[in-house]
C-alpha cells in the first residue's frame, strides 16, 4: 500500500486530504505540526508528502529542506499564494512540485499519481548522457564507476531528456512529460529542477554539458562521450 | 551666443545683473554729457567775458598810443604797433594773446599799407566773413577760429577772436584783432572730461557689481531651494535645507523643511498604509483558501457520489460544486483587483508572440460555444514583450464579455501591429450599448442590464482587471458599442514596455460604423 504523509495545520482541510486519499487509494498518515514532521517521516517512511508551507513550528520550506537532505521522497508543496517567491523558495528547497489552494480533488490526484509512478523500465535498458550511466531498473546514475545520488524527481527529468539525444524539449513539454501538466506553462517549475539537477551532475554547472539550454526554445541533452 | 543666451534666460543674476548694467550706462552716459556740456560752456563763457573786457581795454590801449604817435610811415608804424603787441598790464587780466592788424582797404588804397601780426600769426586765420562784420560795423563778436602760424605749418590752436578798429589820425583806419588761446580751455575741458569718462565706468562697474552681489545673495539661497526641492522630487525625501539667521531666506529655509517632513510623513503613511493593504489581501488569500480548499474536496465528493443521494440532494451538490467554481474566480478577481489597488502587480515580461497566444485563447473559448468566430490576423508573427498571463486574460476577458453579449451573432477577433504597437480587438454584433453606459463600463461590478446580466456568470470584474492589466502595460483599452449594433474593444500595447504608444493600429469605431457615420454626415450636409 502506497503511504501519503499529510502535512497541513487545518484540521479540517487535512481530514478532508484524507478522506479523498483514501477513496482515491492510498493509506494516510496526517501531521499538524511542523514540529512533527520529522519525527513521523522517519517511523513511517511515507511515499510521499504532501506539505504544506506555513505550519506552526518549523515551516514547510525548512521542513524540506531537511527532508531533501537525507531523502529522495517526492514531496508536492500546497500553498496559499500564486506569489512566485513563496513557490521559488519551495522549490530550491527541494520540493518537486507544488499546487495552490484551492485546487480540485482529482487534480490532486492525477498529480500525485505521476509523482507516484515508477519510470517504465525498457527491458533492462541503460541510458547514456555525456560520461554519465543511467541505470534504469536500478534507478542509478554512474559516473566512472561513482554513485550520484538524485531525487525521483530529478532522475524523470533526467531520463527525458537522455531518451531522445537529439531532441530541444521545451519547457511545456518537460511540463507534460516529468509533471503531467496539461496546457500549463510554469517555467519556474522547469528552470529550478534542472539548475538542482546541473549542480548535481555538470562537472561546471555554469557552464553545463550535460543538460543545454536552448536560448527561447528550452533544453537539450548533451552527446554522449 | 546661443549658450549665453541660454544661460542668461535660465539665471536671474545674469539677467538682473546685465539689465542694471545696461541702465547705469545709459543713465551715466545722459548725465555724464549734459555736465560735460553745461562745464565746458561755462568754461567758455567765463574765457569769452574776460577776452571781451581784455580786448576793449588792449583797442582803448591802443589808440592811445597810435595817437601820441607823430611819424606816420610804415617803418615807425610797425615800431609802434610791435611795441603795442607786446604790452602787458594793459588791463587787470593780461592773457597770452595774439594781435592782428590790418588796414582797411581804404586807408590801404590811400596811404599806409601795414599789415602785421605777433609771432607770426598767419592773416588768413582771420575769416573773410569776420573782416567784412568788422569793416562794416567797426566792431565785431567774439567767434572761434583756428590760430595758424607761418613758421609752424600744419598746427592750429583752437581760439576766440574779437575784431575792432583802430583810427591813426588824420583819417587812416586799421582793423585789430585778437586772438585768445583757448589751450588751457581745452586742457581743463580734457582733463574733466577724462574724469566724468573715469567715474562714469567706475559708478556703472560699482553698480554692476553691487547688484551681482545683492541679487547673488538673494539668488543663491533660491537657487539651494530648488536644488533641494529637485531632489525631493526625485524621491531623496530626507534632503533638508541649512537654516542661516532669521531673516526671510531663514524663515524660508524653516517653512520649507516643515513641508518636506510633513509631506514625507504623509508619503511613509501611504506607504505604510499600502504596505498594510498588501498584507491584508495576502492574509485574505491565505485565509479564504484553505476553507475554500477543503469546501471544494468535500463538494466534489458529494457531487461524485450524487447517483446516490435522494434527487433534492444531488442538485443540491451540483448547485454547489458551480457556485464554488464561481466564488473561486470571484475571489482570485477580487485579489487581483486589490493587488492593482495596492500598486502591488508585477509585469513579468518576457518576449512573445501574441498570435499564437490569442488563438489558444480564441479556440477554447470556442470549443464551448456554438456562434461563429473570425480571426483576422494578416501577419506571421506579432511579438511584444509582455506579461503573457495577463495579456491572455485580458483576451480572455474581452472574448468572454463578447460571448455574453452577442445574442449569437458572430465574434470577430482582429490583429494589426506596427513598428512599435500591437492591437487586439474584440468586435460583437449584438445587443452593444449606449453612449452613457460606455462610462461606466469599466467599472468594477458594473452591469449593463441587471436583469439579464448573469445569465452567464461573469464576476463583473473581468473588464475592470482588463482596463488595469492594458494599463500596466502602458497600453490602451478602448470600447465603442451602439444599442443593438454590437461593441468593439480595441487593446493597444507597446511592443517594449515603457514605450508609450503612439498610434493606434486599429481605430476604437469599426470601420463599418465609420462609414455609416460618413454617409450620415454626408446626408446631414445636403
Amino acid at each position: 500500500m502506497t503511504l501519503i504523509l499529510v502535512v497541513d495545520d487545518d484540521e479540517d482541510l487535512a481530514e478532508m486530504l484524507g478522506i479523498v486519499l483514501n477513496s482515491a487509494g492510498y493509506e494516510v498518515d496526517l501531521v499538524n505540526h511542523g514540529d512533527d514532521v520529522l519525527e513521523i517521516f522517519r517511523a513511517n517512511k511515507p511515499d510521499l508528502i504532501l506539505l504544506d508551507v506555513m505550519l506552526p513550528g518549523i515551516d514547510g520550506i525548512e521542513i524540506c529542506r531537511q527532508i531533501r537532505a537525507e531523502s529522495i521522497v517526492p514531496i508536492v508543496m500546497l500553498t496559499a499564494k500564486s506569489d512566485s517567491r513563496e513557490i521559488v523558495q519551495g522549490l530550491e528547497a527541494g520540493a518537486d512540485d507544488y499546487m495552490v489552494k484551492p485546487f480540485k480533488s482529482s487534480e490532486l490526484v492525477a498529480r500525485l499519481k505521476v509523482r507516484l509512478r515508477r519510470s517504465p523500465s525498457e527491458s533492462g535498458s541503460s541510458l547514456r548522457i555525456g560520461d554519465i550511466t543511467i541505470d534504469q531498473v536500478a534507478h542509478s546514475l554512474n559516473r566512472d564507476g561513482q554513485i550520484i545520488g538524485l531525487t525521483r524527481l530529478e532522475f524523470d527529468l533526467l531520463v527525458a531528456l537522455a531518451k531522445e539525444p537529439g531532441r530541444v524539449f521545451t519547457r511545456e513539454a518537460l511540463l507534460s512529460e516529468v509533471w503531467g501538466y496539461q496546457h500549463v506553462t510554469d517555467t519556474r517549475l522547469v528552470n529550478v529542477h534542472v539548475q538542482r539537477l546541473r549542480s548535481k551532475i555538470e562537472r561546471d554547472p555554469d557552464n553545463p554539458e550535460l543538460i543545454q539550454t536552448v536560448r527561447g526554445v528550452g533544453y537539450k541533452a548533451g552527446a554522449v562521450r | 551666443m546661443k549658450r549665453f543666451i541660454g544661460s542668461w534666460r535660465r539665471s536671474i543674476l545674469l539677467q538682473v545683473t546685465s539689465s542694471s548694467i545696461i541702465i547705469s550706462i545709459l543713465v551715466t552716459l545722459v548725465t555724464g554729457t549734459l555736465l560735460y556740456g553745461k562745464i565746458r560752456d561755462g568754461v567758455y563763457r567765463e574765457k569769452n567775458q574776460t577776452a571781451v573786457s581784455e580786448a576793449q581795454a588792449l583797442v582803448n590801449y591802443t589808440q592811445a598810443q597810435l595817437d601820441a604817435t607823430r611819424y606816420r610811415t610804415d617803418i615807425v608804424l610797425s615800431t609802434v604797433i610791435s611795441g603795442i603787441f607786446k604790452a602787458k598790464d594793459v588791463s587787470p587780466t593780461t592773457s597770452v594773446r595774439e594781435t592782428i592788424m590790418l588796414a582797411t582797404p581804404q586807408t590801404a588804397k590811400r596811404s599806409l599799407k601795414y599789415q602785421g601780426s605777433s609771432n607770426k600769426v598767419l592773416i588768413s586765420t582771420i575769416p573773410q566773413s569776420l573782416r567784412m562784420k568788422v569793416r562794416k560795423n567797426f566792431f565785431s563778436q567774439s567767434i572761434r577760429v583756428q590760430i595758424r602760424y607761418a613758421d609752424r605749418p600744419g598746427e592750429s590752436i583752437d581760439a576766440i577772436a574779437i575784431g575792432r578798429v583802430v583810427g591813426i589820425p588824420p583819417k587812416d583806419i586799421y582793423e585789430i584783432y585778437y586772438l585768445f588761446p583757448l589751450t588751457q580751455q581745452s586742457q581743463l575741458i580734457g582733463l574733466i572730461r577724462g574724469y566724468l569718462l573715469g567715474t562714469g565706468v567706475i559708478l556703472v562697474l560699482m553698480i554692476g557689481l553691487i547688484t551681482w552681489y545683492v541679487i547673488r545673495r538673494v539668488v543663491l539661497p533660491v537657487r539651494e531651494v530648488a536644488q533641494i526641492a529637485e531632489q525631493l522630487t526625485a524621491g531623496d525625501l530626507g534632503r533638508r535645507l541649512e537654516i542661516r539667521g532669521e531673516d526671510e531666506m531663514g524663515r524660508l529655509a524653516i517653512s520649507f523643511n516643515e513641508m518636506a517632513l510633513s509631506m514625507q510623513q504623509q508619503i511613509s503613511r501611504l506607504e505604510n498604509l499600502s504596505r498594510l493593504q498588501q498584507r491584508f489581501v495576502s492574509d485574505v488569500s491565505h485565509e479564504l483558501r484553505t476553507p475554500l480548499t477543503t469546501i471544494r474536496m468535500a463538494s466534489q465528493l458529494l457531487y461524485d457520489a450524487r447517483s446516490t443521494l435522494e434527487p433534492s440532494a444531488a442538485r443540491s451538490a451540483e448547485l454547489l460544486i458551480a457556485q464554488i467554481d464561481r466564488f473561486e474566480t470571484l475571489l482570485s478577481d477580487l485579489l487581483e483587483v486589490s493587488r492593482f489597488d495596492a500598486q502591488a502587480a508585477i509585469l513579468q515580461t518576457a518576449d512573445t508572440d501574441l498570435k499564437p497566444l490569442v488563438l489558444k485563447v480564441v479556440d477554447q473559448l470556442q470549443a464551448h460555444d456554438s456562434q461563429s468566430f473570425i480571426f483576422n490576423a494578416v501577419d506571421h508573427e506579432f511579438r511584444a514583450v509582455v506579461d503573457d498571463r495577463r495579456i491572455e486574460r485580458i483576451i480572455r476577458n474581452l472574448i468572454s464579455n463578447a460571448i455574453d453579449h452577442s445574442e449569437n451573432l458572430g465574434v470577430t477577433v482582429t490583429m494589426v501591429q506596427t513598428e512599435h504597437e500591437v492591437a487586439i480587438s474584440v468586435r460583437d454584433y449584438g445587443i452593444g450599448f449606449s453612449e452613457r453606459d460606455a462610462e461606466r463600463l469599466f467599472d468594477r461590478f458594473w452591469r449593463a442590464d441587471p436583469s439579464r446580466s448573469r445569465v452567464r456568470g461573469g464576476t463583473g470584474l473581468g473588464l475592470a482587471i482588463a482596463l488595469d492589466d492594458a494599463k500596466l502595460h502602458q497600453g490602451t483599452l478602448k470600447a465603442w458599442g451602439r444599442p443593438g449594433r454590437g461593441a468593439h474593444f480595441v487593446v493597444t500595447l507597446p511592443k517594449s514596455p515603457g514605450i508609450p504608444i503612439r498610434v493606434e493600429p486599429i481605430h476604437p469605431v469599426p470601420v463599418e460604423e465609420l462609414s455609416t457615420l460618413m454617409a450620415n454626415l454626408d446626408s446631414e450636409d445636403i
